[in-house]
């Protein structure tokens, strides 16, 4: 297939934490917050005068820093991240919002607040409790958090208009760039794709990490160009596959497992767009900021919901996945210890496999897999287990 | 210990190689016959198990049960050396803990599908975490919190040091991953296995300690559920819990989970029953406060191992619904990090404040109170501590991928160069000592009394001892 005509321009935005576009949004006098969480409501920093920007610590190399502060049992992400802030990367924020909802990226956010990583005069750090069970309980404290540790700081330090009129129009921007990479997504449940996984991981995670006003243009041309592709006449790939798991920022992961053999048709962990990029419907019947805390709470596919519908429901929402993109198979995989993904992996992969009889891959990973032989391996003889099964599928053996 | 306190070689007593000790410890006439009528005291309770049938099934139907067999040499170990008052208060508290376990499990195999299988007596126990506080059951004095966990895992690595292993084995077996807290771990693996006694009107389950004992929690109560019909509730305890944001969340939690024991059980809450506990459970806390004060002077009345564990029981499983802990914590002190947990009183006559009291009590569980609700409890409140209990040392555990205290690994040596403390890092793994040996953990102090301290041992025998096969 012709390549894409702004990917290059993705891809080397998501070089830098403090790219282009924050740094232009930043001259022209808007504030920028970092989150640490899919649990944070980005939209509410979406708010006019202020973006967000979701942090990675792009070519990560030596973690040593991270490491003595953190141990090497902490995850790379948390070290990473660390690691960078001492280093001075994340100098362009004007606050940083992290959830106490995973100990180690608490901890990695507490340890820049303790070695007094950031400069600006106005900073602010606020830690939100999440809730861990999605129901009306955990709602009202989601609502008062977001209230107390998100607004309430903007609208006093930084003089935003948390108005209800203010937090409709956020809620429509997002949803105006959810809408176009939903669009662009459902290209992926074609028969031959015309857009690869990879391409759309690039997209999907500028914007996590641009102000998202600035996106639009580059994602309206190429859904047009989308529109227009043609695919390859001879498919690229051998096996159609939802990755599910802990979060993926670094732009190797799906490109290797694309290039052993798969395609990536749904991207479900953090940073990915199921969930993520849907849009937030609103009515008139209740605040906006109670109606954005309930979708994101009830929306998350995050494992740190300990009720047992949630628990049910993740991975009953993979098996949805699967079926609407006619996944051949699902990559399970997470982040070196990280403990939540550690357990909803080992579970999940059982579950899809013995329950909805999905072949599943099941994997751990380092932050940075670079061009890993390990992970390589792994997917080719799984992307190879899957043909097997086909070809037995098709002469009418097992399954 | 040794000869400089009168104590033979404590080293010399154990066997290389070997599970049991080589004999019992001199102590002198009156704290050898004392330590002995404790010993026989321990195993009448031990062949008093035994004479319940429901007991002896338990002992062939559940591999953990046979660290059981060790209680006296768990005893022996955690009171080695000891003399005089510390040896009784050290007895004092192991005794009670012990009949305490031991009627705990006595009421498990009674219900228990596999043993007893009393479904009567069954429909009147409710399921807890390991490490969750028990108060929810105060108000339901005809009902029975019993912690699975706790003799199938926890006890059990206490008994024998490599009592879990083959859960955790189980569990990676299953593709959990390695390189997770071992302590959930093994808890998983024990469901996973299959191991743990089937019975209770319902489990509340809670996010107690971690990140990774809250996942375990949804491992558990997919067995639980979904292949026995037990109901499981989840009870949130806010990570934030110092805020006062998070409280009525904490307390709404509280109040659902009251209400879901009630309709799984059909008992109603009963608030007399909830206050006759919280007065002793203040009178408890009264008690400690005072010997907290008695640890801040120049004569700190500090003892050993038995410390934590005795706490553990007090605050947490026993919640002042036993008379007896009162009766023993009017004779004892004991102080440790562990045991720094809240020493806020209770309300005796509130209803409505009782409710926030007990969500307090649930967001300060042990091991939960320091580890979660941000740095300020722990690091600011560990300096703190040092200085109200004169401390020049501290001595920091660092568990096996516990994230929450490993992630401050370099801000606690940094700040105690700034506090003048002496730091000492103590690796260790209280479920797998294939990963950090006993040998190691005392490796880590040994070496630092020598060479920075420049210390002698004053018993030279316990610095090198080959217990790796031991109890």
């Amino acid at each position: 297939m012709k390549d894409l005509k702004h990917l290059y321009e993705f891809e080397r935005l998501l070089e830098e934490a403090n790219n282009d576009l924050v740094r232009k949004a930043q001259e022209e006098g808007k504030i920028c917050i970092g989150t640490v969480c899919s649990l944070v409501p980005e939209v509410l920093l979406e708010l006019p005068g202020v973006f967000t920007v979701r942090l990675r610590a792009p070519r990560t190399g030596s973690m040593d820093m991270g490491t003595y502060y953190m141990t090497s049992f902490l995850c790379e992400y948390s070290r990473a991240l660390l690691e960078r802030a001492i280093e001075g990367g994340y100098q362009f924020l004007d606050g940083l919002i992290a959830p106490d909802a995973c100990s180690m990226i608490n901890r990695a956010v507490e340890n820049m607040e303790l070695l007094n990583t950031m400069s600006k005069e106005k900073f602010f750090y606020r830690y939100m409790e999440i809730p861990m069970k999605a129901d009306d309980n955990g709602l009202s404290v989601y609502v008062s958090e977001c209230r107390s540790k998100i607004l309430e700081p903007l609208h006093e330090i930084y003089g935003i208009d948390i108005s209800e009129e203010a937090l409709e129009q956020a809620v429509e921007n997002h949803n105006k760039i959810c809408r176009l990479l939903t669009e662009i997504g459902d290209f992926r449940k074609e028969e031959n794709p015309r857009i690869t996984g990879y391409e759309y991981h690039m997209l999907t995670l500028a914007s996590y990490v641009c102000p998202k006003d600035m996106l639009t243009d580059m994602l309206e041309e190429t859904l047009e160009e989308l529109k227009a592709r043609e695919p390859d006449d001879r498919k690229q790939f051998r096996a159609r596959v939802v990755v599910a798991g802990s979060e993926i920022d670094d732009v190797d992961m799906i490109k290797l497992i694309e290039e052993a053999g798969a395609l990536v048709v749904a991207d479900r962990f953090c940073f990915g767009a199921l969930p993520g990029r849907e849009e937030i419907p609103l009515n008139q019947k209740e605040d906006v900021l109670t109606q954005v805390c309930r979708h994101y709470m009830y929306a998350s596919q995050c494992a740190r919901y300990m009720n047992r519908e949630k628990i049910q429901g993740r991975r009953l929402y993979v098996n949805q996945l699967a079926e609407e993109y006619h996944a051949d198979g699902i990559i399970y995989e997470q982040m070196k210890f990280c403990d939540y993904w550690a357990y909803e992996r080992m579970v999940g992969t059982h579950v899809l496999r013995e329950e909805y009889g999905y072949p599943v891959l099941s994997v751990d990973r380092p932050y940075a897999v670079g061009s890993s032989g390990q992970l390589r391996t792994r997917v080719q003889a799984f992307v190879e287990s899957i043909e097997i099964k086909k070809l037995r599928k098709s002469r009418g053996g097992e399954k | 210990m040794g000869r400089k306190i009168g104590s033979e070689r404590l080293g010399d007593l154990y066997r290389p190689g070997k599970k049991v000790r080589r004999r019992r410890e001199w102590r002198g006439v009156k704290d050898t016959l004392y330590d002995y009528s404790r010993w026989l005291h321990t195993m009448g309770v031990l062949g008093k198990f035994m004479l319940n049938k429901n007991n002896v099934k338990a002992f062939f139907r559940y591999r953990w049960m046979l660290n059981y067999l060790a209680v006296p040499m768990m005893v022996d170990r955690h009171t080695a050396g000891l003399r005089g008052n510390q040896l009784r208060i050290a007895h004092t508290e192991y005794d009670l803990v012990v009949e305490d376990i031991a009627k705990l499990m006595a009421n498990m195999f009674r219900a228990d599908k596999n043993t007893g299988n009393d479904e009567e007596f069954s429909k009147k126990l409710v399921i807890l975490d390991e490490n969750e506080m028990s108060h929810l059951l105060c108000g339901f004095p005809n009902l029975i919190g019993v912690g699975r966990e706790i003799p199938a895992v926890y006890v059990s690595v206490l008994l024998q040091q490599d009592a879990v292993c083959p859960y955790i084995d189980v569990a990676q077996e299953y593709g959990l991953s390695g390189d997770v807290c071992p302590m959930p771990e093994a808890e998983v693996g024990v469901s996973i296995d299959d191991d743990y006694p089937i019975f209770g009107a319902c489990a509340i389950q809670c996010n107690t300690t971690c990140d990774g004992s809250l996942m375990g929690n949804g491992v558990i109560a997919r067995r639980l559920e979904g292949e026995h019909g037990i109901p499981c509730f989840q009870l949130a305890a806010p990570i934030r819990h110092t805020e006062e944001g998070v409280q009525e969340y904490a307390a709404q939690e509280i109040r659902n989970a009251i209400k879901f024991i009630e309709d799984c059980t059909g008992e109603t809450w009963d608030w007399d029953a909830y206050f006759a506990c919280a007065k002793r459970f203040n009178a408890e806390t009264r008690e400690r406060m005072e010997w907290l004060d008695l640890s801040t002077t120049e004569y700190p009345q500090v003892i050993g191992a038995n410390l934590a564990l005795y706490t553990e029981t007090v605050y947490m499983a026993i919640g002042g619904k036993v008379p007896a802990f009162l009766e023993a914590d009017k004779k004892i002190t004991r102080l440790d990090m562990l045991s720094l947990v809240s020493t806020k009183m209770i309300s005796e006559d509130d209803p409505e404040q009782a409710i926030y009291d007990m969500a307090h009590l649930y967001e300060n569980m042990i091991m939960r109170n320091r580890t979660h609700g941000g740095y300020k409890v722990l690091l600011d409140d560990l300096w703190r501590f040092c200085e109200q209990f004169h401390a020049d040392m501290v001595i920091l555990w660092e568990h096996m991928s516990c994230k929450a205290l490993d992630g401050m690994h370099g801000l606690f040596e940094e700040q105690a160069r700034e506090h003048g403390i002496r730091l000492i890092w103590a690796v260790h793994d209280l479920m797998d000592p294939r990963v950090v040996p006993r040998a190691s953990l005392r490796q880590d102090v040994n070496r630092y009394m020598r060479s920075v301290l420049r210390e002698e041992p004053l018993d030279p025998s316990l610095e090198e001892i080959d217990d790796a096969a031991s109890w």
